[in-house]
């Protein structure tokens, strides 16, 4: 019988215990390609010939993808090795030699592979698809997916995962080499030790992340500690602390909390409490590797996908502030339609040239009365003063002008008694602007009059607005909400076109080690549950012991990374000078829902696997 | 004496089609309280699937099964649970320890499992532990015990919620001769001293010399009993061996 035969009656005959295998890596190879597919569609090429930042986010994203699915492959292999031990040494008891042993897994690993990266191609081809038609239309593009299997994808993921199986291929020829027989053969029974947990590393892990929250959380502009080190390195030295006080914090503090609840007796004889924290701690160890990477990985997402919302969420608020009326220009008024019309205002304004500290500023200048109509007619409350400054970038470190400045205009001189920070106007005319009493308007001449009409649902008057600029001369400075936001969003939205796919990649990757991992561990401990249902435990008690060790292994990578990512999108606010809670909020809410998915379908599957061999027996 | 286990024209059949086959054929047969009963046949013969039936682990194709006057075939799926939970204990070849308990823990799970007070639990392990003389080792997890040590771990486990009926299948198998008879006079003890009934699978004479009464399977049948009487040990296993050579005609297939 030949190597290759042998081989290959191996894969068919186990085919079976191979699935979980052969189902992680093709899940890999899905992912990849319909990564790479993505990139070098032509559709994507009409968005990101309007934008070369997604072209650079694209290529390091998949770097970043390359390298997490290599982080996958491996691991998936090595738990799949662990799992064959045995198999090898029977072989080897029975006379075969190490060297045919070792070519006959190569082989068998390159099969399992190439059979893996054909059906997943065909998968990932089939989802991109998709995956692009809605990611499209979620962005209003109006780009048809029209779909031909991409060559150099298909070159790219091809050439990535033969690599990558013959490392793995050649991990799996080393096994062979690196243990004796005896040692094949206790592979699977070889008891693993209770871990006992370190109060050094507890400490350590918790100070590690304390330092890291501190330091993203500090006023980055007053802070000494950023200067000291530098703006660069402190980004790194955050993100290493965290890695390293995480992976402290799964293995040792989890431990300390597991050992200390087995412990309460009370508690830990009820039920099943004392198997599901016996479980956890046996598994925790092996564990806090993965559950790191997962929480990182999380962290990532959620910092990425919500700094990326945010932005596309600040666009309307953004929008709105410097355009608080629909449509607004100056000169001669249009018959404008009313429908919908919410208001209109029609309010002469003056310009002057004052002087601070010999510096010149210009600044448009209202009645205090129409100041208060406008404010009205928006909703906000006026700031009172009699002289009033409107500055829409004020900062009380950084702005010349304050309360109580003296501003010098020609022979005259005034002191600004308020300032305000929102507009009543649109555009650059209303974000410096001088309020000042009915009676001293007059003295400084009305220059022009600016036209302002507000209606309902102003996002959607993209045709008149169109309309209104044709028909307006170039002096009328005409500014319109519809036509900025659309602006605006067409920049933000192709960040989220990519952030959200990133984003749904790295979830469903997080997710599926989480479930690999979880089930390949419930199928090793199938006779456990075997043994407990014999025992007399009840589906219910079944369930719940089920559920919560299930729960563990999702939720603690999950808080770690919602902590992880909210430290970080609160100094990304401060960064950006926005209030991003809404956006990031909403964000986090999307994905620990979809992530309870996962959780949910994990744990009705373990539930499944424990079941399903009572019925056999 | 009542009958605390009463089986009626039991039948099992695995598979389906051609695949089909008759593991069991009308087997009928009545245990009473406090009966030491082996069963014992050769490889394949159906003394698990029997066992299985009886423990309400697996349901059978037709007949009834009627424990302590109940039969078994009315209840649901977490009657079934509840009442293997209270009355049946099983104690198997492999033991089926839970590599991440240690041996109390183990051995305290069905006492937990039924919500009993951690202070009986904790009284209630150290006597069945010091019974199968296992006390100096409950802090142990059970890759570091022996396989007799692991064996009467899972008879500990099996046997601390005082079941009515215990269920036995191969326990010797993995066992030294010196762990095995360790074990087996635990049972004789118990089922003396505590009257406890047990029914015990095994293909070993020796073994089965330790009971009171040996029911023969042959080919999904029963084909005969014998009793012990007031013989001793030693005649009993050489009747047993007599026996088995009769119903299977081939002593060495079954030794
Ligand atoms: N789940 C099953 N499906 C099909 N056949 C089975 C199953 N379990 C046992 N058998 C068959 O039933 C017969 C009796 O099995 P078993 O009761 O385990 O025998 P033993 O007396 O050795 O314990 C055997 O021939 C076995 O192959
Ligand atoms: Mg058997």
């Amino acid at each position: 019988m030949t190597l290759f035969s042998l081989a290959r009656k191996n894969v068919l005959r186990n085919i079976k215990s191979y699935g979980l295998y052969i189902g992680s890596m093709i899940f890999s190879i899905v992912i990849y390609f319909t990564f790479v597919t993505l990139k070098y569609s032509d559709d994507i090429a009409v968005l990101t010939k309007t934008d070369t930042r997604i072209n650079g986010i694209m290529s390091a994203s998949s770097v970043v993808l390359l390298f997490f699915v290599a982080i996958f492959i491996f691991y998936s292999n090595s738990f799949f090795m662990k799992k064959r031990k045995k198999e090898v040494a029977l072989y080897s008891l029975l006379g075969v030699r190490k060297r045919k042993i070792g070519m006959m897994l190569f082989f068998e690993n390159l099969m399992i592979g190439l059979l893996a990266l054909m059906i997943g191609i065909v998968i990932g081809f089939l989802l991109s698809k998709g995956l692009l038609t809605v990611l499209v239309q979620l962005m209003g593009y109006d780009v048809v997916a029209n779909f031909v299997l991409s060559t150099e994808a298909v070159q790219n993921t091809v050439m990535v995962f033969i690599i990558l199986f013959i490392i793995t291929s050649l991990q799996g020829y080393r096994v062979i080499y690196q243990f004796s027989l005896i040692d094949l053969f206790h592979a699977a029974k070889k008891g693993e030790a209770m871990p006992k947990a370190s109060a050094l590393y507890a400490v350590m892990g918790v100070t590690l992340l304390a330092i890291a929250y501190y330091l993203s959380l500090t006023n980055i502009f007053t802070s000494e500690l950023w200067k000291l080190m530098g703006y660069l390195t402190v980004p790194i030295v955050v993100i290493a602390l965290t890695i390293l006080g995480t992976f402290l914090l799964f293995n040792s503090v989890t431990v300390y909390a597991l050992t200390m609840l087995k412990n309460m007796r009370n508690w830990s004889w009820k039920g099943l409490n004392v198997l599901t924290t016996a479980q956890l701690l046996y598994r925790i160890r092996a564990n806090a590797k993965s559950l790191t990477i997962i929480a990182i990985l999380s962290a990532t997402t959620i910092t990425a996908g919500g700094a990326v919302y945010s932005l596309y969420y600040m666009t309307g608020e953004n929008t709105k502030a410097t355009n608080p009326h629909t449509f607004m220009w100056i000169g001669e008024d249009i018959d404008m339609p009313s429908d919908n019309l919410r208001y209109d205002a029609h309010v002469t304004y003056g310009q002057i040239d004052v002087t601070v500290e010999q510096a010149m500023y210009r600044y448009s200048v209202i009645r205090r009365s129409d100041y208060e109509a406008l404010a009205k007619l928006q909703q906000i409350d006026a700031v009172q003063g009699e002289y009033v400054l409107i500055d829409a970038f004020y900062n009380d470190d950084f702005s010349v002008v304050k309360a109580g400045t003296t501003l010098q205009q020609n022979d005259r001189a005034f002191t600004i008694d308020a300032i305000a920070s929102q507009q009543v106007m649109n555009g650059a005319l209303g974000m410096a602007m001088l309020v000042v009493p009915d009676a001293q308007f007059t003295a400084m001449q009305a220059t022009a009059t600016a036209h302002m009409y507000s209606y309902e649902d102003e996002k959607n008057e993209k045709e008149l607005s169109a309309t209104l600029e044709q028909q307006l001369p170039e002096s009328a400075n005409f500014t319109s909400y519809p036509r900025d936001y659309a602006a605006g969003l067409a920049g933000a939205g192709s960040l989220l076109f990519v952030g959200s796919f990133l984003g749904l990649v790295f979830l469903t990757a997080t997710g599926s080690i989480i479930y690999f991992k979880v089930l390949t561990e419930a199928e090793e401990d199938r006779a456990k549950y075997e043994a407990l249902r014999k025992m007399g435990v009840r589906k219910q008690m079944m369930l719940k012991t089920i559920s919560a060790q299930v729960g563990f292994m999702f939720g603690l990578p999950l808080l770690a990374g919602l902590a992880h990512g909210a430290a970080a999108l609160s100094a990304f606010g401060q960064l950006f000078m926005m209030d991003v809670t809404k956006p990031v909020l909403v964000w986090m809410a999307i994905y620990v829902a979809v992530y309870a998915l996962y959780y949910v379908f994990t744990v009705w599957n373990f539930y499944k696997l424990t079941a399903e061999r009572g019925k056999a027996l | 004496m009542e009958a605390l286990l009463h089986v009626q024209q039991l039948n099992k059949i695995y598979g389906q089609g051609t695949q089909q086959f008759h593991a069991l054929k009308d087997v009928s047969f009545t245990m009473a309280q406090g009966e030491f009963v082996g069963v014992m046949g050769s490889s394949g013969a159906g003394k698990s699937t029997l066992l299985n039936l009886l423990a309400t682990i697996d349901s059978p194709t037709s007949g009834d099964i009627f424990i302590d006057g109940t039969n078994i075939a009315s209840m649901n799926h977490d009657a079934l649970a509840d009442f293997r939970r209270d009355h049946l204990g099983f104690i198997f070849q492999d033991y089926n320890l839970l590599d991440s308990l240690t041996v109390r823990e183990n051995i305290l799970l069905p006492l937990a499992i039924a919500k009993k007070p951690a202070a009986v639990i904790q009284k209630k392990v150290d006597e069945i532990a010091t019974l199968f003389g296992i006390e100096t080792l409950l802090h142990k997890y059970p890759y570091e015990i022996s396989g007799g040590q692991k064996q009467r771990t899972a008879a500990s486990r099996a046997l601390v919620t005082e079941p009515k009926l215990i269920f036995a299948d191969e326990p010797t198998g993995a066992l030294d001769s010196k762990s095995a008879t360790d074990l087996l006079q635990s049972f004789v003890r118990l089922n003396e001293e505590k009257s406890s009934t047990i029914m015990m699978v095994t293909h070993d004479a020796y073994a089965a010399s330790f009971c009171r009464r040996i029911v023969f399977i042959q080919d999904g049948q029963l084909a005969t009993e014998i009793f012990k009487g007031t013989k001793t040990r030693k005649q009993f296993f050489e009747v047993i061996l007599q026996t088995l050579a009769e119903v299977s005609g081939d002593l060495h297939d079954v030794i």
